[in-house]
């Protein structure tokens, strides 16, 4: 069976147009919610407390929080629409409208990676755009932005189709969110930098891969980085690569898909 | 050459199928073939490996091995081309909850790769077609469930297959649209497409069905023409219920090969050929009995199916 296949263009762009029609219905579940938690994040910790705190390498700590705080989003938004996409699929089977057509596992598994990426497009202008008109931050590098938002949003697009097709109930799914992606992100750099850590958790740190994605979309920002850029930009495409390559292999052999 | 069009080819082929989940075997080397243009019952107890069987061919399930060729594509092998050819009408409602009705239809058609103005156009012709154009705009949980079949054979529909299979498409919907589902089966047939049908109705089978399949614990328990497994048990019963309990029947009915329990008020007569019911009814009433009703049938498919599932 040729997995590798693009052969069904128009399957391939069905899918995405469906997973974005679904991003609009959900529209008051996953685009508002990060875009208003940042404007609160952004008014208590950036321009309250923030106010008290002195600049980080030269930039306004409010300034400073605005790219961890879209990666923040970014990951979470990224891995919530596949993982709840496959999920829900597989929990009412209409995921079976999809596996009785013409459609490639590396179509599927492409269908719902874009979808990831182009949901993370949308919801990291929107919290820029609350960036810009709050603090007067804009990416400095653009062509490190864009894609930053889209190794991440394809490394958590593609853990989010894993744990969607590993998942028994909705549980399951949280369960990620909630003891894995929530604590590594807020210990991964979103509301200070490494050199402020003690010298034992600033090592523990070296091992958070979210540390890697915040340090290298803020190079993005502020031009500054904790470690190198090739070193963050590499490590974070080899886990993309890795979840992708996962997610492609378990749809690839249907697992929990074709029984 | 495109096995499509090579009308030699069957529309389906199922060779030595086997699908096993750990230790329980769900189908048990399972071969059948299906003609070009045939109606196809596939009819077995609950349980009996039916619909593991039409998972694997629409390729909801993976074969444990054996093959299967849908006009003459193996569905593993060149399996783009085998579904392109299949349009599945599952027992299970498995509708997009996020798209309305209409979408439902044009969105599995982009699915199949097919899109335009010619689906859209199709997707309005099936929900015309099928009563479902006031509901266009709805999603799928504000149907009742004989339009939810409507809608679950449309979509079978959309993206022109040339196999149709349909698992218990009548199930739970009333005898009015039962039977408009039946003209309609019978005008695709007609039309050309092949169909295969499971159904736990077995008038449904006997009326529809030019051949069919017996599965019962995972096997082919019968396979022949409709005609031919209903000649498997090619007999009558005539049924007289009586007025008053029977207590020993006369030797003059014991003749006549009467079957009855002491008590009871029903009296069989099996293989009464229709020109001596006269007859046996007089020599009842001869006997003093008097008649309440009188019933005549011939043997049915749920006959032969039932007396293939219990051996």
């Amino acid at each position: 069976m040729d997995v590798w296949g693009f052969r069904n263009p128009v399957g391939l762009a069905t899918l995405i147009k469906r997973e974005l029609v679904r991003t609009y219905k959900v529209i008051n579940q996953v685009v508002w919610p990060p875009v208003i938690t940042t404007v609160l994040y952004v008014l208590v910790f950036g321009l309250g407390l923030g106010s008290r705190v002195a600049n980080i390498g030269g930039v306004p700590y409010a300034a400073y929080l605005i790219p961890g705080l879209i990666m923040l989003q970014v990951i979470d938004q990224t891995y919530g629409e596949s993982s709840s996409s496959v999920f829900q699929g597989r929990f009412m089977s209409s995921i079976q409208e999809l596996l009785v057509a013409p459609l490639s596992a590396a179509e599927l598994v492409t269908g719902f990676i874009v979808s990831s990426i182009l949901r993370a497009l949308a919801i990291a202008l929107l919290i820029l755009a609350v960036g810009f008109l709050m603090v007067h931050t804009l990416p400095e590098n653009w062509a490190l932005y864009f894609l930053m938002i889209l190794l991440v949003a394809a490394l958590f697009g593609g853990i989010g189709i894993i744990f969607g097709l590993l998942a028994e109930k909705f549980d399951h799914i949280a369960v990620f969110t909630t003891f894995v992606i929530t604590p590594l992100v807020f210990v991964g750099g979103v509301f200070t930098s490494m050199q402020f850590l003690p010298p034992l958790v600033r090592r523990l740190s070296l091992f958070n891969p979210m540390f890697y994605m915040i340090d290298a979309f803020r190079y993005a920002f502020t031009g500054r980085s904790d470690v190198p850029l090739w070193v963050s930009v590499g490590i974070v495409s080899v886990l993309a690569l890795l979840a992708v390559g996962t997610a492609l292999r378990m749809t690839a052999l249907g697992y929990k898909l074709r029984v | 050459m495109n096995a499509s069009h090579n009308a030699a080819l069957p529309a389906l082929r199922v060779d030595r199928l086997y699908k096993r989940y750990g230790e329980f075997t769900a189908v048990d080397g399972i071969s059948l073939e299906v003609a070009r243009g045939d109606f196809f019952g596939f009819l077995g107890p609950n349980g009996a490996g039916k619909t593991t069987t039409i998972n694997a061919i629409v390729g909801l399930a993976t074969l444990t091995s054996g093959t299967i060729e849908i006009f003459g594509y193996d569905n593993v092998r060149d399996w783009r081309d085998a579904r392109r050819r299949v349009g599945l009408a599952p027992q299970e409602y498995n509708f997009d909850r996020y798209l309305s009705i209409r979408d439902v239809l044009i969105y599995q058609a982009g699915y199949f790769g097919l899109r335009g103005p010619a689906v859209r156009a199709r997707a309005d012709g099936l929900l015309e077609r099928f009563g479902l154009t006031s509901k266009a705009k709805d999603t799928f949980m504000r149907l009742s469930g004989g339009m939810k079949r409507r809608l679950s054979l449309a979509r079978a529909m959309i993206h022109e297959p040339e196999l149709l299979i349909l698992d218990e498409p009548t199930a739970g919907v009333d005898v009015e649209l039962r039977i408009e589902l039946w003209e309609l089966l019978r005008e695709l047939n007609a039309a050309g497409t092949t169909i295969i049908l499971t159904t736990h109705y077995l008038e449904e089978a006997e009326s529809l069905c030019r051949n069919i399949a017996i599965v019962e614990g995972g096997r082919i328990a019968a396979m022949e023409s409709t005609a031919n497994l209903l000649a498997r048990r090619d007999s009558t019963t005539l049924t007289v219920t009586v007025e008053k309990p029977i207590g020993v029947a006369p030797p003059a009915l014991l003749a006549l090969g009467v079957g009855y329990e002491r008590g009871g008020r029903s009296m069989h007569f099996e293989n009464v050929a229709p020109s001596h019911i006269a007859r046996t009814l007089s020599e009842l009433e001869a006997q003093g009995y008097v008649i309440a009703n009188v019933d005549f049938r011939h043997s049915s498919l749920q006959d032969v199916f039932l007396d293939l599932v219990r051996h």
